[in-house]
């Protein structure tokens, strides 16, 4: 009743977990960089701020990037931009605990199904909590 | 360091080092940051977010080359989470010299390992039937060696419960806890230093996202100091991903022992002089 992995199936997984990180630090990699250099522009130093407006405040994770995508201009353009990152950087990871999932489910892979549920709802869970 | 150019560059550096070593690098940036007066707490939490940087950016290599496994790291990843989010829930009731102090100890445990350094890495014959069931194993091949390494994990449930300690420490200290997640992957999972060092960072990730969000809504993020701490350390990870594979063996864990006793000697000064 146990068959071999196939090395094919093993490689999808693989490669598209690999594709997904690349793209996600990438990402916001380039947002932060963004941010960065338009709040370098703006202020007229890299200093390390200690302004409150520069310290992230918000209930949960999810309800946090829901306002961030809504009004998170508030603070101006280049804070937005490197909160944005953040966000990216921190979802990633997130995404590929559902990714994983996905593929599990579509080779009918019932443990690791399993596996994968029960640490995406862990995750989930101490994402909403504050 | 009260600059983000410099403190960028600087985050390149621990990147790099935390991706080839497995210790994701917050446990490297912590002490900077507060050795340049940044509060620890403060320094704890911007940690978090270099360690998922550091785990994300060298993954995407490690994985592709097979070095990461997925199946051991999700396994694993199970025990680590719930016990990173005892941790982050502890920490913040208890004062922060003592975290100084529980830091320094924890890191002595990497030195669990030194044997292995002379012996170098030896197949497990054996294989329990909870790592059979789940199909623990997997192969690579090193570069550095120009071979194919097969690799069977041994003791899945003693792993498991390594890694919830793991986690603890992580939520506790805003670190990955990679050394002692290293610690566990090849001292009672039997894998490959390679294979320990960069599943350990693909776990990281994960250990420091389930972390970090206690901290997240703390007000203890600051985005001036998140930024180039993010950006630098991704640049790192991403160079430290692509050469890893080229390192034997010996001179990567020769380079986490010298970072570990870097670590405890900066640790132990700062809960000494804060006492």
């Amino acid at each position: 009743m146990k068959l071999p992995q196939k090395p094919e199936d093993k490689s999808k997984l693989e490669n598209s977990i690999s594709y997904l990180l690349i793209s996600g630090v990438l990402l916001s990699l380039t947002l932060l960089i963004t941010g960065m250099v338009l709040l370098w522009q703006k202020q007229g130093n890299v200093a390390i701020s200690q302004d409150p407006a520069v310290y992230v405040h918000g209930h949960d994770f999810f309800s946090f990037i829901y306002q961030e995508v809504t009004n998170g201009g508030l603070n101006g353009l280049p804070l937005q931009l490197i909160t944005l990152g953040v966000v990216v950087l921190l979802l990633t990871p997130y995404v590929r605990v559902i990714l994983s999932t996905v593929y599990f489910a579509r080779e009918r892979n019932l443990k690791y199904v399993f596996i994968t549920i029960i640490v995406l709802i862990i995750l989930t869970i101490s994402l909403t909590l504050h | 360091m009260h600059n983000m150019v410099l403190l960028g560059a600087i985050c390149v550096l621990v990147g790099f080092l935390g991706s080839l070593t497995g210790l994701g690098g917050a446990s490297i940036i912590t002490p900077l940051l507060v050795l340049s007066g940044i509060p620890v707490k403060e320094a704890i939490a911007s940690a978090m977010v270099a360690i998922i940087a550091t785990s994300s950016g060298s993954a995407a290599s490690y994985v592709k080359a097979r070095l990461a496994n997925v199946r051991i790291a999700m396994f694993l990843e199970m025990f680590t989470i719930t016990g990173a989010i005892a941790g982050a829930t502890i920490t913040t009731f208890i004062s922060p010299v003592l975290l100084y102090f529980f830091f320094a100890a924890f890191l002595c445990t990497s030195f669990l390992r030194i044997h292995h350094i002379r012996r170098g890495f030896i197949p497990s014959e054996k294989q329990d039937r909870v790592s059979r069931w789940l199909n623990l194993q997997g192969s690579y091949y090193d570069e550095a060696a120009g071979e194919t390494i097969t690799y069977r994990a041994n003791h899945a449930l003693w792993g498991g419960g390594g890694m919830f300690i793991a986690g603890i420490a992580a939520g506790m200290l805003g670190i990955g806890a990679g050394a002692f997640k290293v610690t566990v992957h090849e001292n009672i999972l039997h894998l490959p230093p390679k294979v320990s060092s960069t599943t350990s960072n693909f776990i990281i990730g994960m250990t420091a996202l389930a972390a970090v969000s206690v901290y997240l809504f703390s007000g203890l993020l600051n985005l001036t100091l998140m930024a180039p701490i993010a950006a630098g350390t991704t640049i790192g990870a991403l160079f430290g991903g692509r050469v890893l594979n080229k390192i034997n063996d010996r001179i990567l864990q020769v380079l986490f022992l010298f970072i570990v006793v870097y670590l405890i000697v900066t640790m132990l000064y700062k809960g000494i002089i804060s006492l």
